[in-house]
Parts: structure tokens; C-alpha cells; sequence
């Protein structure tokens, strides 16, 4: 044993003159890849994120970290036996070629595999939509920055689970959030907060609020009202003064823009609801509801059709409100929207977003119950605080857009189809022959399942839009941006 | 574990394996009892079992215990007081009244033939309407145009049937008939003699070459006339009785079959309307669209197809078929078909498949290159009876100008003028929408409607691709009329 040893010690002695230049720089860059590997492996295994029991949001973001870091795992485990390999074949005499071909080896390894874990992922998202992957949903904290407020960091998480949902909820709720954070702020020793407050301290709430759900265009509106007025505050004003200041202003913005705002809309609106009239309306807009309960309270005797979609179901919500204030209230699933709309009066419809074009941003779906009423000749009038009007334009849905994880549209357990069982079959042929649910999609090559959120509503099926500044059609939209959200 | 135990839940396979053992009366009464609660479903399980009822009435003959039918009006009668009772069992599905018509369609072209027959015994034109003044040998009318002559009188050298003139004139008797057969088989248009006619002696001249021709037979330009046969052949004496229900039987089995091969025939269309590229939206998980996809999908045409779920009727089917195409657990529907009823799923043959909610339909369609949808029931004026959430996507492909094409076996096209659409539309259970145990203060408080079918004018649809070919929707009325006798629209009251 030991002769052997002494006899390829020497072996490898002998070797070494004989090894070019080039060969040792190859040598030296093989140990010095390996040390890398080594290190990679140490960081791979902690970053791996612990499995959480949560219920099903448990967020494309984790799933796509797992499998990333999967790949490196894999990779790493290449390029390590590459590397014993092509050490060993240094060591043995006569494996000159097995060393380059062992340096190249990996590189290819690296590709092959790769491509294959990139293939994989890939064939779960919707090539027409792919520049709205990943889907940024968030069921735990991981890789949060420590900047972050607890009570932005509750916020976050109740908006991904659609606790918190709607854009006007959205953007109070936010902004409560950040009164509390900006409360909680002390301005660092040399700088000062107008500087400091906005780039340091805000801009990671955002973000992470953003990797929970992309923001709306109320609550895009409200941070960009937020940090003009952060950055206009005189640098020598002290802290204390400051935070009131920004507290009482987002306290007035909240009263003025959303709250006065929807009682002056559901005054307006409620105008529209005549006696004997048939509303109908889609999934759940706050200030639709505001609307309605308003006219009802009025005395206007009316009833309501509320059309409602899968998979978030909030008009069951709406039509449930209703129903307790005492309307009369009839319920339709989406399929139900021809046989409907010919009953109706008068469409009212809430909004995400007015766009600059007079396209109204909306629930997915929206788009189809307006074209139906235009159609049918039955007004549709949108209600919209000026908060969520938009300088952006849009021609089709599919740019601006936001996708939800489409576990959703997965029907939960019970509500799937109890499979017979062939009783021809041996038990070998059943087991592979065992069927598959939709549950098993993602493992399933070439389906794909898709969740928009939103949908755009072309200008020309909307008759109305009321805001605070009035009734304007659809047109006068970026008119009012101007006015209420650029100052001018 | 085999649910091998428990009794089976009635449906199509039961009631086809029950049709052959139980008597005549109670396989009516069963089936009209599965049409009323809607435990069959599909339009083209109601079909099937329509068909395979009124082929055991013509096989009971006409006392009930398989003897013969003593003339086809007692048939034609027998059936229409069976369709009657059908069609009221379940008013909304228009394909049992379709069935009901093509079978009748059927036995009075076998008496049309018989009639014929009789005729040609006494040397009347086999071509153009028959005549009743030829049957009795008077002399024959001018004949208006030159299809109307028969060079087959000149060589039979009968007196009165032909015209004078027209034998003078067609002095090369040479021609032999049988190298004229297009003549004689060819559609005469209308003489204008013929407008004074009866109608009901005019039944002839609804039958064109571009009716279903019987499956197995060769196209009409190449067959001889069955009539020109007949003259040669020695003329069966008396027994036409018998011939009734064995013609019927035939025609009838002729409209099984047809049945059986819709899908194939449709499919065969794929290539015509898909290539490489394309996005394809359709909806449901109706057989005809995935066989229809699947053919070109297994011609190498790499495409996109997004499906509309259709919750909350529909979907699970949807997401069934998806998943599993038609690999075990072979539905009801497929094993009383009798079809080669496996199919692998869409995704197996290479195709992307995106399944997304039906409210998702106007957001994509500007990027959709095709629409395909399947219905439940086509009316002649082009109109669609189709699954609920049909007229939405319709709506948004007019909008966005992508064509929309309509998969429909002929045995789905009614000859009904749809007077009341709203009539049409079938309701369904709102327990699919909001459960009764779940929501029962929701129920109580709020009205849930959950509509099944959608009435689609026929504006909305660009083509339609039936098992004869494609066809524009103002080009039905023709095809209805060959398929269906305008005197069998009207069934009649119960």
C-alpha cells in the first residue's frame, strides 16, 4: 500500500516539470473553482427557505427561490465531481487530455443543466404575459429589510391574502401604515429629514408593499403626493413639528380625497337610481355600495343584480351587505351576464384606474358587462375618486396588467370530482393509470393556468364618470389627472 | 375502491343496455323520465338515445311484437305520437325534436321510393315530380327542358311518355342510359308546371346530392337510379310491408352511424382552419372542439389554445378534460357511444393549453387569432343555442373582429324558427352557484339564477363547420332543407 503511495508520490514528482505553463495556470484556476464550489455549497444549504404550513398563497416567490436554489445545488454538485475528477486524473500518469477535457466538462454541465431547470419553470407561465412574471404574492417575511415597520410589514401581508382589498382600502390602509412608521422615525445625526426620510426610510416600506401585491394606482398616487410633500418641508424645522405635519397632511388627505370624496360621488350617483330602476353591478366596489345603500336610504324603491366571477367572489360580499340593509338583490354567476343585462336600468361600475384615454382599469370582467349593456343600450356610469386617475394610457389589457397566483382558480378538495376507479384494471395498470387533477397542473407539460386581475374597458361603453369634480365623460379624464393629482 | 356495489345512477349507458331486454312501453317511459330530470344531459347522448328508442318502435312493427307496418302512414304516425311525448319531456332540448324529424324525413323518403316504384310499373318520368296524370297513362306534359327527357322511354319505345318531337330529334339512340346516369340522377330545378302541383307529390324534388348520403354508398353522379334499376330487375310482387321496415331500418341505421362518425368527419376540417402560430380560444370541454384540435394537432401544427372554464356548469368537465383528455375514467357518455372513446389530452399532442376564467375572455381576445365554440342545438335562420357565457365571448370576438367558428354536427341543425328566444334558454340549479348548506340565509335573501344556455343570434357567428363542410350561417336554411320535410315540422299537440 504504502509503495503504491511513495510510487505515485513519485509518479506525480516526476510529473511536475513536465507540466507546461499552461497546464498550471489550468491547474490553478481547477483548485481555485473548486474552493468557490466549496463555498457555494456552505451558502446554498441556509438560504433554502423552510417549508411553511400556510394556506395556499405560499407565493410563486418562494417557489421560484427553491427551485434557483436547486439549481445552483445542482450545479455546484457538477461541477464538484467534474472537479474530484479531473484531480484524480491529475494525480494517475498519462491523462494529459483528461484534464482539459475536464476543464471544459463543467462549463457544458453547467448549460445542459441549466437550460433543463430553466425549461422547467418557464413552462408554467403564460408566454403572452410573461413580462408580468413572477407573480408577487408574499405568505411569510423572508429576506425582508430590517427597515421595515411592523406595521407595514402586517399591512403587507394582509393585503396578499386579499384581507385588505380594493383600491381605496389599499391606499388607506397604507397610509395609515406609514403615519405610524414616520412616527416611529428618528432622522439620523447628519442629515436632515426631508433628505433622509423619503430615500432611506420610505423607499424600503414600498418595496416591500410592492413584492406583497403591485401597487395601485391610488396608493402610486398618494406616495408620489407623499414624497413631494416630505421633500418640500423646511430642513430646519424640528422632527417633532415635521412628523405632526406629515401626520395631520395625511390625515387631511385620507378625509379629503377618499372619504368626503365617496360621500359626494354616492350623492351624485344615488341621483341616477330612480324609482323602479334595475342596477346592476359587478363584483364588490366600495363606493358602488356606498352608492346604493345611500339611494336605498333615500327611499328609492329599486333593485340590485350583482354579477360576480371566480375565483375572489367578492360580490357574494356586496350581495350579502345589500341583502341585510334590506334590497332586493338577485345573484348571478358570470355566466348569467346575457340573461341579466336585459333586466337592467342603469350599470354602475367602481374602478382601479381611470386611464388618460378614458379606458376604465377594473376587475377582469368589467370589460364584458359594459360592452353587454352598450350593447343593450343600458347606461354604464363609472364612480372614481380623482385619487385613482392615471396619466398612463392603455390600449389592450394584456401590458398593464397583474396576475394572481393561480392556485386560486384551483378548486379546494372537496369540490373535486369523485373519480371511479376501472375495476378491469390490475393494480399495477391502476397505479399508473391514476388519473390527475388539476392539482397536479404544474407537473403536467405544456397547461398553463392563468389569473388576470384587472381588465381594460375600451371609452366608448362608458357613458359616465362621476367624481368629485363632477359628472365628466370619459374623455375629460386626464383634465381631472391634471387638476387633482399634477397640481395643475 | 370499486364502487362495484352500489346500484348505478340511471344515465345514457344503462338506458342503451336496458333498451335491447325491456319491453317497448317501458323504455319510453324511461326515457322520458331521464329526459325530465335532466339525467341526460348532452346533446349528443340525448341524440343517441332518441334514435336508438325510435329504432326498437320501428323494429316492434306495428301491433307491437315485431310484425310488419301496414302502410308508412301508420308509421309515420306511430312515430310522430312517440316524438311528441319526447320533445315534452324536455321541451329545451332541440336536438330530440331534431332526431325526431330526420327519422320521420327518413320514412317518407322510403315512401317516396315506393311510390316510385309503383309509378315506373305504369312508365312515368323518373325524373322531375311525379306526376299523377303519367300514372295514369295519359299523355305526359311538354317537357321544359332537355333534363327532363328521358332517352330511356326512346329505348323502351313507349308511346305517350315521351315527345314526339324529342324522339326525332334524338334520332342516335346509341347513347346507352347507362353513360348518361347524370341526367337522369341530376336535381330538375323547378318546371314551371311544377308550382301547380301538390305539394305533397313534390317530395321528390327535396331530395338533392348534397343531402347526408347514406354512409357506404357512392356519390349520386355515379349512382344509377334506383327507379332505372327497378324497370330491368323483375319487380317485387306485393310484400311492401316488409319492405317499409326494412328500408326504414336501413335509413335508421344510416343515422346511427352518422351519429358515430361526426366528430371524424368534423375533425377532418381541422387542417382547413388551423396552422402554426395560432391562438385558438374556445370553451367547455365538448368532444367535437378536442378531437377537432387534436387532428391538427397531430398533422404538426404547433398552436396556442386558451379555454374558458365555464363555471359553474361546466367547469369541472373543463378541467377533466384537460388533464386527462378521455383516459380513464372513461366518462358515461363516451362508453354508450361505442366510439374509439379514448383520446389523449390537448397537452400530450404538443399543444400549449392555458385554462382561465371565463370573465378573462375580452381581456385576451385582441390576441386571439380563432374562436371555436360548440353548441347545443343550431337554428335554421343560423342562430346558436349554446352553454351559458357563449354570447359574452361572441360579443367580445365581434368586437374585436376575430371570427368565430361553430363545430355542429348536422344532427344539432333544427328546422324550428326560433320565434322565442327567451324561451329557449334552460335554467339551472343555483346550488351549483351558492351551496343551499353553505348559504342558506343567502339563499333565503337573495334570488340566484344560474342560467345554462345562451341564445347567440346568428350575427355573431362567421362559419359553420358541420360534418358536411363548412358553411356560411346563410346557408343553413339549404341544409335544413335537405335533411328535414317541411310537412314534419309541425309535430302537432299532444
Amino acid at each position: 500500500m504504502s509503495e503504491k503511495v511513495s510510487s505515485a508520490a513519485q509518479a506525480q514528482m516526476a510529473e511536475e516539470p513536465k507540466l507546461s505553463p499552461a497546464e498550471l495556470k489550468k491547474r490553478a484556476k481547477a483548485e481555485k473553482q473548486a474552493r468557490r464550489a466549496a463555498q457555494k455549497e456552505q451558502e446554498g444549504a441556509p438560504a433554502i427557505p423552510p417549508p411553511t404550513a400556510n394556506g395556499v398563497p405560499h407565493g410563486q416567490a418562494s417557489q421560484h427561490d427553491e427551485v434557483r436554489q436547486e439549481k445552483k445545488a445542482k450545479i455546484v454538485q457538477a461541477k464538484s465531481v467534474q472537479q474530484s475528477k479531473s484531480s484524480g486524473s491529475q494525480e494517475s500518469k498519462g491523462e494529459r487530455v483528461a484534464p482539459s477535457s475536464a476543464q471544459s466538462l463543467p462549463a457544458r454541465g453547467k448549460t445542459t443543466v441549466a437550460a433543463k431547470e430553466e425549461a422547467k419553470v418557464d413552462s408554467t407561465v403564460v408566454e403572452l404575459l410573461s413580462h408580468l412574471y413572477p407573480i408577487q404574492r408574499r405568505a411569510n417575511m423572508s429576506g425582508v429589510s430590517k427597515d421595515v415597520h411592523p406595521a407595514v410589514l402586517a399591512l403587507g401581508l394582509q393585503i396578499s391574502s386579499y384581507e385588505i382589498c380594493g383600491s381605496s382600502a389599499r391606499c388607506i390602509a397604507m397610509l395609515h401604515a406609514f403615519k405610524e412608521a414616520i412616527h416611529a422615525y428618528t432622522t439620523p445625526r447628519d442629515t436632515s429629514l426631508p433628505r433622509h426620510l423619503v430615500s432611506h426610510y420610505l423607499s424600503p416600506q414600498i418595496e416591500y408593499l410592492r413584492s406583497c401585491r403591485p401597487l395601485a394606482e391610488s396608493m402610486g398616487n398618494a406616495i408620489r403626493w407623499l414624497k413631494k410633500l416630505i421633500i418640500e418641508i423646511d430642513p430646519d424645522k424640528p422632527e417633532h413639528e415635521a412628523k405632526n405635519l406629515l401626520s395631520e397632511e395625511i390625515d387631511r388627505f385620507i378625509h379629503e380625497r377618499i372619504v368626503v370624496t365617496d360621500q359626494a360621488i354616492a350623492a351624485s350617483a344615488s341621483k341616477q337610481i330612480r324609482e323602479g330602476s334595475v342596477v346592476l353591478t359587478y363584483a364588490k366596489s366600495n363606493i358602488v355600495q356606498k352608492t346604493i345603500l345611500q339611494a336605498h336610504a333615500q327611499g328609492t324603491r329599486f333593485r340590485v343584480i350583482v354579477v360576480d366571477s371566480r375565483p375572489l367572489f367578492e360580490g357574494k360580499r356586496l350581495a350579502t351587505s345589500l341583502m341585510h340593509a334590506g334590497l332586493e338583490v338577485e345573484y348571478v354567476p358570470f355566466s348569467g351576464l346575457a340573461h341579466v343585462v336585459k333586466d337592467a336600468t342603469l350599470v354602475l361600475l367602481g374602478a382601479h384606474s381611470m386611464l388618460s384615454n378614458g379606458r376604465l382599469q377594473s376587475r377582469i370582467g368589467t370589460a364584458s358587462v359594459a360592452l353587454r349593456a352598450h350593447i343593450a343600450d343600458v347606461p354604464v356610469i363609472v364612480c372614481c375618486e380623482s385619487v385613482k386617475f392615471a396619466g398612463k394610457v392603455a390600449l389592450d389589457s394584456i401590458v398593464l396588467n397583474e396576475l394572481a397566483p393561480p392556485e386560486e382558480l384551483l378548486l379546494p378538495p372537496s369540490h373535486a370530482p369523485i373519480v371511479p376507479t376501472n375495476t378491469k384494471d390490475t393494480p399495477e395498470a391502476a397505479e399508473s393509470n391514476k388519473t390527475k387533477t388539476l392539482h397536479d397542473w404544474a407537473s403536467i407539460p405544456n397547461l398553463q393556468l392563468l389569473n388576470p386581475m384587472y381588465d381594460i374597458t375600451p371609452a366608448e361603453y362608458i357613458r359616465m364618470v362621476i367624481c368629485e369634480y363632477g359628472s365628466v365623460p370619459p374623455s375629460s379624464v386626464p383634465v381631472v389627472h391634471r387638476l387633482a393629482n399634477e397640481g395643475m | 375502491m370499486p364502487s362495484a356495489l352500489a346500484p348505478p345512477t340511471p344515465s345514457l349507458t344503462t338506458y342503451l343496455r336496458s333498451l335491447d331486454e325491456a319491453p317497448l312501453d317501458k323504455s319510453i317511459t324511461t326515457l322520458i323520465s331521464l329526459l325530465k330530470r335532466r339525467q341526460i344531459r348532452s346533446s349528443r347522448s340525448c341524440a343517441l338515445a332518441t334514435t336508438k328508442l325510435l329504432i326498437r318502435v320501428v323494429e316492434a312493427g306495428e301491433d307491437g311484437s315485431d310484425g310488419k307496418w301496414s302502410s308508412t302512414q301508420a308509421l309515420i304516425a306511430h312515430i310522430r305520437t312517440v316524438g311528441r311525448k319526447l320533445i315534452s319531456a324536455q321541451p329545451k332540448e332541440i336536438v330530440i325534436g331534431n332526431i325526431v324529424r330526420r327519422v320521420l324525413g327518413v320514412i317518407r323518403e322510403v315512401a317516396d321510393r315506393d311510390s316510385e316504384t309503383v309509378a315506373d310499373l305504369s312508365g312515368s318520368e323518373i325524373s322531375g315530380p311525379t306526376s299523377p296524370i303519367t300514372i295514369t297513362g295519359e299523355r305526359s306534359v311538354l317537357p321544359m327542358r332537355l333534363s327532363e327527357f328521358s332517352p330511356r322511354d326512346v329505348l323502351s319505345g313507349r308511346p305517350g311518355t315521351a315527345d314526339s318531337v324529342a324522339s326525332s330529334t334524338f334520332s342516335s339512340p346509341a347513347a346507352a342510359p347507362q353513360q348518361r346516369p347524370n341526367l337522369m340522377t341530376a336535381p330538375t330545378g323547378t318546371s314551371l308546371f311544377s308550382i301547380l302541383q301538390h305539394p305533397q307529390t313534390q317530395t321528390r324534388s327535396t331530395s338533392s346530392p348534397y343531402a347526408t348520403p347514406p354512409a357506404g354508398t357512392q356519390s349520386p353522379a355515379l349512382r344509377p337510379s334506383p327507379t332505372f334499376k327497378s324497370t330491368i330487375s323483375t319487380i317485387p310482387e306485393g310484400g311492401e310491408s316488409l319492405d317499409i321496415k326494412a328500408e326504414v331500418l336501413d335509413g335508421l341505421a344510416e343515422l346511427l352511424d352518422e351519429l358515430s362518425v361526426v366528430d371524424t368527419q368534423i375533425a377532418e376540417s381541422a387542417l382547413e382552419h388551423i396552422h402554426s402560430g395560432e391562438v385558438i380560444l374556445t370553451h367547455g370541454s365538448s368532444r367535437t372542439v378536442q378531437r377537432f384540435l387534436l387532428t391538427a394537432a397531430g398533422k404538426k401544427r404547433r398552436f396556442t389554445v386558451f379555454v374558458a372554464e365555464l363555471y359553474p356548469n361546466d367547469h369541472l368537465a373543463v378541467h377533466d378534460t384537460l388533464v386527462n383528455g378521455s383516459l380513464p375514467p372513461v366518462s358515461p357518455e363516451d362508453e354508450g357511444l361505442g366510439e374509439k372513446g379514448r383520446w389523449k389530452a390537448l397537452t400530450a399532442a404538443g399543444v400549449t393549453v392555458v385554462l382561465v376564467p371565463d370573465t378573462a375572455v375580452f381581456a385576451l381576445m385582441p390576441r386571439v387569432n380563432k374562436v371555436l365554440l360548440s353548441p347545443h342545438a343550431v337554428m335554421a335562420s343560423g342562430s346558436l343555442l349554446a352553454a351559458a357565457g357563449t354570447e359574452t365571448i361572441c360579443l367580445a370576438a365581434k368586437e374585436h373582429r376575430v371570427p368565430v367558428v361553430v363545430l355542429a354536427g348536422v344532427y344539432k341543425l333544427s328546422p324550428v324558427y326560433p320565434f322565442d328566444e327567451e324561451g329557449m334558454v334552460e335554467y339551472g340549479d343555483p346550488s351549483k352557484v351558492v351551496g343551499f348548506a353553505e348559504d342558506g340565509r343567502f339563499i333565503d335573501g337573495v334570488d340566484v339564477v344560474n342560467p345554462i344556455s345562451d341564445f347567440v343570434g346568428a350575427e355573431g357567428v362567421g362559419l359553420y363547420v358541420t360534418n358536411l363542410g363548412g358553411c356560411a350561417p346563410g346557408y343553413l336554411y339549404r341544409v335544413v332543407g335537405d335533411h328535414y320535410r317541411n310537412e314534419d315540422i309541425e309535430l302537432g299537440r299532444d
